[in-house]
């Protein structure tokens, strides 16, 4: 038995740390998101399509993905505690830094996105872009559209890796601190994404091209999720102590074992529902039916990614490098 | 070039929190929050027991997670006396210094909002003076000095003792060197 | 050739002390500090003595426009050697306590229900001096009793006397050190002094029983204690608790409360029979040794495990230790030695054990004190009472300061009513035992009057209220330490006192000027009294001012040489192992075992003791301390606790024999304590609802304390006679 007193600690670190709310949490996730987006709609705009439909794919979709990446980072500067010395992330580049790499990172994203979401917009409907500026700049990109899919496909993958490298640097937080967590991350990222896109998107082909791809996301999903648990188990003492609020049925860890279980229903769910929709004939034109349970999967896949970061931010900080 | 390392002799420490108190002060370091602290351990069954006092503060070290992951440059290892300093008007109060610590030795002031940390009294040392904690440690249990000087009493001391650092494992490299082997006879 | 870093140490404790006599410079202080003022700040660095404890150490305030901004230790001060405590650097919380008392208040409701009206000093001093007078025109001046603690005690002592009181009463005496200055002077015709006059650093052996030094942060004396761990002395430590101290030691003794007298009697009896103690000391300077040597026979180590608790090896190992390394060997006196009742006894053990090793006057053990001559300013002639002083009580040994004796006579108004106390400076219903009966005694009273910096529980009975202010604020007497060294520190306002709160010495000087009793205040100013003291003590009182203490090197006359021989003052003019004086008054010459009442099964015997961050109540509202240290927890034995089903942190209540219910206090369980006793440290509990912070805190245990069993010989109040049951709140 060991008693431990301590004078003198902060509330911040003690009895454990405090630094990272939800609002981190919503950073990640729409981070992820918006860089998901950019992979998932790169890739439909790069590949082949079998049939006669070529051109740029879920254009609706991709110009989400700076405002969303905006509103992230609402969030990381509402979390900021001197807000008005944000322009010293861009004063300075620091190497190890995966927090200045990422500032500078979101500021090439958001215009490059931007452009690129202007490239995909079909000359048919590029009145609905509304301001004459956008419209001429959108005439400007169309021929780039491949080369700025092919861009904002590398600055996808950057930024959702990003948003684990910001968490998983840190040696002093065990749970973050695997270099498996951006490969999660990764894949969660473009998980969500398909799931957004989904969505968003309108043409049958499209939904069930993403539906094809997000079967496999979540499969590694799940895979990167349980290997993330047996690495972290089979680890160091801290690390195998950082996951065990996860696995503790108790009322103080009660969250943690909650997205578990969410986790372990949602995803497998989500898998199987895709399934079937794979399975099954579809016409061009989708029923409703159809097109509620690609939605509600693709609700759940999206639940899913913001309880990851909701639960990683948050548990991470419970368990100290011993 | 000098570089300055606290040794602390826990064989001294008697547990009395001068340093925290004169810390504070020295520091204006606001309520309820700390820049070093003091941990009493006690292991075994009654009768048998063993108690370490361990007074823990910044690690100054030298491959500080705080200064890499510090994105604006704010949080920085001053090459002259190798202590790590924070620049205060350049924080942004992102809290990933305090996140990478693995040590919490960090803070965030709650009337400026940067993340505040000890300065082994820098502000002192460039007077030539010790750190507070050092000059009001009842026990002498806290040393400072500088330890690229052969002769002084770190470096005497380091020489001459067994020392540990906390979490070596963490490849930080402290520069807060404990003594704590008890050799009696 | 190596220096070791004792030498090292020691080198550089001489250097500052000669450098202390030579510097005249006006910003003798502004090294300590690392202060860099803007160019419109005015930065002074003014030194004085602190009192935050009553170890009044030497320190230095950095005042920058007015507020101080850092206290440090006076380098050249022997008590502090430059180093504050923890309490010593939240001075200025002291001073900028939000809640400390602003204005002088006269009651309007009932006793101790806390309404209270505004008043200006004029009308709160003519209102206390009118009802003082009123009494001492109706009863006689000795029923009003003066109760008091530091830095108020020469100016409140002055005013006493002068209106013809002999009752005084000092929680200092009956409820801490008076067993020990009793034993002290019975066998070496001396007491230790205070600061105790322990050769800790030197040390080979160090024996604690139940003192907690580091626990209880008497600035100095830890420092030679770290100094003793540094070198490796031997730490032997006597208690049932794992203190910070037993954490340090080589020897832990758990002993079973109470056994105390058993162990020592036993060594005693081992050092002797094994030829252990020190011959030729025993020969030359002690009285009584072959009586002594006889008494002990009895206390075998066999029979002293049975009774303490501890292997009789255990007993055998540690005194041979004792008498290996003697004369070099301390056993701390103790400071609070108010335990069990045969607290005189047990202290003779204490002062035998180290004559018989030789320790009085040689390295390790007890300096002798010094000879240096410091001719003081001529006294006062005080009225002589025409009655005598109460506050002896029926104690034959006891000075006449017993608080729990003012407290029974104002119940029973025998042999003559006491109808006014006057209390500065001290927590009554914390210090003294069992609080229901000082309000009791409160109640009897026609008037109350407090003088106190903050608004604590006792002030807060009171018919009229005189805020003092800070030790930072004010001046004090003199600091005259004749202890091993001569030195002289000054207490001197480094701010002007805050809000309308006064010095304590001009309370009582306006309150003397309204009794008729100004002449014993020939002062202006405190300051010009300190003046005077310094001219006739031969003291320049500018460098006084600039230095803070004064120390004079060379004045410590440490140790027995062949030129210097000590001075026993008592009727054999030798150390006495057989007191006869104790013998003439009817008590056992060579203290004799007695087994003290034990508690029964579910009980425990309550004991307290000390925060290094706190002293007493009068700190437990200072923000710099509580955020350290918010309230007590009740210390259990684990596996008492796991065996009644109380979990740590747990809410509890204590109720002790008299069913007397504690506050509700959080359970520390923990394997630092016997399974026959349990812990808390004393203070808290605070019931006065102007102390925001340490409001509700924590539990009291002076509240639990309802039995006290007082020393016939120096009447030293026993608290540690209390058991009580513990209940889940």
């Amino acid at each position: 038995m060991t008693e431990v007193t301590i004078t003198g600690m902060n509330s911040i670190t003690y009895p454990h740390l405090e630094v990272w709310n939800w609002l981190v949490a919503m950073y990640l996730f729409l981070g992820g998101l918006s860089a998901g987006i950019l992979i998932m709609s790169a890739i439909a705009n790069l590949r082949k399509w079998p049939d006669s439909a070529s051109g740029p794919h879920c254009e609706k979709g991709v110009m989400f993905a700076p405002f969303i990446l905006a509103f992230g980072m609402l969030f990381i500067f509402l979390d900021l505690e001197r807000k008005t010395n944000i322009f010293w992330f861009y004063l300075t580049l620091q190497p190890f830094s995966p927090m200045s790499w990422g500032a500078w990172g979101i500021m090439i994203i958001i215009p490059v996105s931007f452009l690129y979401a202007l490239s995909t917009a079909p000359p048919e409907s590029r009145h609905n872009l509304r301001f004459g500026v956008l419209i001429k700049l959108s005439d400007m990109m169309w021929p780039h559209m491949k080369r700025l899919a092919m861009i904002s496909f590398g600055l996808g993958i950057f930024l959702g890796i990003y948003t684990g490298v910001l968490l998983s640097n840190m040696l002093a937080r065990p749970l973050w601190n695997s270099p498996i967590l951006p490969v999660l991350f990764l894949t969660s990222a473009s998980s969500t994404g398909a799931a957004f896109l989904i969505i968003v998107a309108r043409r049958a082909a499209v939904k069930l091209f993403y539906t094809k791809l997000d079967i496999w996301l979540i499969f590694a999903e799940i895979v990167i999720i349980v290997l993330f648990f047996y690495g972290q188990y089979n680890s160091s003492v801290s690390s195998k102590a950082s996951i065990m609020p996860f696995f503790t049925l108790s009322h103080e860890f009660f969250f943690y074992f909650f997205a578990v279980f969410l986790m372990a229903v949602l995803l497998p769910l989500a898998l199987v529902m895709k399934l079937i929709e794979m399975r099954e004939d579809h016409a061009d034109v989708l029923s409703e039916a159809t097109i509620f349970r690609m939605n509600l999967s693709a609700v759940m896949v999206l639940t899913g990614g913001l309880i990851i970061r909701l639960a990683l931010i948050y548990a991470g900080q419970l368990v100290k490098f011993m | 070039m000098s570089k300055y390392v606290m040794v602390i002799d826990q064989r001294r420490c008697i547990g009395c929190m001068a340093c925290i108190v004169a810390c504070k002060a020295e520091n204006d370091v606001p309520e309820e929050h700390f820049r070093t602290r003091v941990i009493q351990e006690v292991e075994g069954e009654f009768p048998k027991l063993r108690m370490e006092l361990r007074s823990e503060l910044c690690n100054h070290c030298d491959n500080p997670p705080c200064v890499y992951n510090c994105p604006t440059g704010a949080s920085y290892k001053d090459k002259e006396n190798g202590m790590v300093l924070l620049k205060k008007n350049r924080c942004v109060g992102c809290k990933a210094c305090i996140a990478s610590c693995p040590y919490d030795a960090r803070y965030i002031d709650p009337r400026h909002g940067y993340a505040d940390k000890c300065t082994f009294c820098s502000h002192r040392v460039a007077k030539g003076k010790e750190p507070a904690c050092v000059q009001t440690c009842i026990g002498r249990s806290r040393i400072f000095g500088d330890i690229e000087d052969p002769e002084s009493e770190v470096s005497l001391l380091l020489r001459e003792h067994h020392h540990e650092v906390l979490k070596p494992a963490a490849g930080t490299e402290p520069n807060v060197y404990y003594i704590n082997r008890i050799l009696k006879g | 050739m190596p220096i070791s870093r004792r030498d090292f140490l020691k080198y550089t404790s001489m250097a500052a002390a000669g450098t202390a006599v030579s510097l005249s410079d006006a910003e003798l202080f502004s090294h300590l500090f690392a202060i860099s003022p803007e160019p419109h700040e005015d930065v002074n660095y003014i030194p004085t003595y602190c009192e935050v404890c009553f170890w009044n150490c030497g320190a230095v305030a950095a005042v920058v426009n007015g507020k101080v901004k850092k206290l440090e230790g006076n380098p050249y001060d022997p008590r502090s050697r430059g180093k504050l405590c923890a309490r010593g650097n939240a001075g200025v919380g002291e001073l900028y306590d939000e809640d400390r008392l602003k204005h002088p208040m006269i009651r309007t409701g009932e006793r101790g229900d806390g309404k209270y009206r505004e008043a200006s000093w004029d009308e709160a001093l003519n209102y206390a001096a009118e009802k003082m007078t009123k009494i001492k025109n109706e009863y006689g001046p000795e029923s009003v009793a003066f109760m008091m603690h530091g830095g108020i005690t020469t100016h409140l002592m002055n005013l006493g006397k002068a209106f013809g009181s002999p009752n005084f009463g000092f929680p200092s005496y009956g409820q801490c050190r008076a067993a020990r200055m009793v034993a002290y002077d019975l066998t070496y015709g001396a007491d230790v002094g205070s600061p105790e006059r322990v050769d800790m650093a030197n040390s080979r052996v160090i024996v604690f029983f139940g003192t907690h030094l580091g626990e209880n942060m008497h600035n100095s004396q830890v420092q030679d204690f770290t100094e003793a761990l540094g070198s490796r002395a031997k730490i032997i430590v006597v208690d049932p608790r794992f203190s910070t101290a037993a954490g340090k030691a080589d020897h832990w003794l758990p002993i079973r409360p109470g056994a105390d007298m058993a162990l020592m009697l036993a060594w005693i009896n081992i050092i002797i029979s094994e030829g252990l103690y020190d011959r030729e000391y025993v020969d030359k300077y002690t009285a009584g040794f072959d009586e002594l040597k006889e008494s002990v026979k009895e206390y075998t180590p066999e029979w002293a495990s049975k009774e303490t608790d501890l292997p009789a090896d255990i007993i055998v190992e540690t005194a041979r230790e004792l008498g290996r390394y003697a004369p070099s060997v301390c056993v701390h006196p103790g400071r609070f030695t108010a335990w069990h009742g045969n607290d005189t006894q047990r202290e003779r053990c204490i002062a035998i054990l180290g004559a018989i090793l030789g320790t009085w006057g040689r390295e390790g053990g007890i300096y002798l004190p010094t000879k240096a001559p410091l001719a003081g300013a001529a006294g006062m002639s005080y009225p002589v009472p025409s009655r005598a002083s109460i506050a002896k009580g029926p104690h034959a040994f006891a000075q006449p300061q017993l608080m729990q004796a003012v407290r029974r006579t104002t119940i029973t108004a025998d042999p003559y009513p006491i109808k006014a106390w006057v209390v500065a400076g001290t927590n009554i219903l914390r210090a003294v035992p069992n609080p229901a009966k000082s309000i009791e005694a409160i109640m009897k009273l026609d008037l109350l009057i407090a003088i106190d910096i903050r608004p604590l529980d006792t002030a807060m009975m009171a018919d009229v209220i005189l805020p003092e202010c800070t030790y930072l604020e004010r001046h004090d007497a003199l600091k005259i330490d004749r202890g091993v060294s001569l030195s002289v520190g000054i207490r001197q306002p480094v701010v002007e006192p805050l809000y309308k709160s006064k010095a304590g010495w001009w309370i009582c000087k306006e309150l003397g000027n309204r009794l008729g009793v100004g002449g014993y205040f020939p002062y202006e100013t405190y300051e010009d009294h300190i003046k005077k003291e310094c001219a006739a003590m031969n003291i320049d009182y500018d460098e006084l001012t600039r230095v803070g203490t004064k120390f004079y090197p060379g004045t410590d006359n440490p140790y027995i040489t062949n030129e210097n021989q000590p001075v026993f003052k008592t009727p054999s003019g030798k150390i006495e192992l057989y007191s006869s004086r104790l013998a003439e008054q009817g008590f056992a010459p060579i203290p004799k075992y007695n087994r003290i009442e034990q508690p029964e099964k579910g009980w425990f015997r309550l004991l307290s003791g000390r925060s290094p961050v706190h002293s007493f109540s009068r700190t437990a509202n200072n923000q710099k301390l509580f955020e350290l240290f918010e309230e007590n927890v009740l210390w259990i034995n684990a596996k008492v606790a796991f065996s009644m089903g109380i979990r740590d942190g747990q809410n509890i209540i204590l109720v002790n024999q008299d069913n007397i219910m504690s506050e509700i206090i959080k359970a520390k369980v923990t394997q630092r304590i016997r399974n026959d006793c349990v812990y808390m440290v004393h203070g808290f509990g605070a019931k006065s609802r102007l102390l925001s912070r340490a409001y509700g805190r924590g539990a009291d245990d002076s509240r639990l304390m309802t039995r006290f069993i007082a020393d016939p010989i120096s009447g030293s109040t026993g608290m540690r006679v209390n058991f009580v049951r513990i209940e889940k709140a």
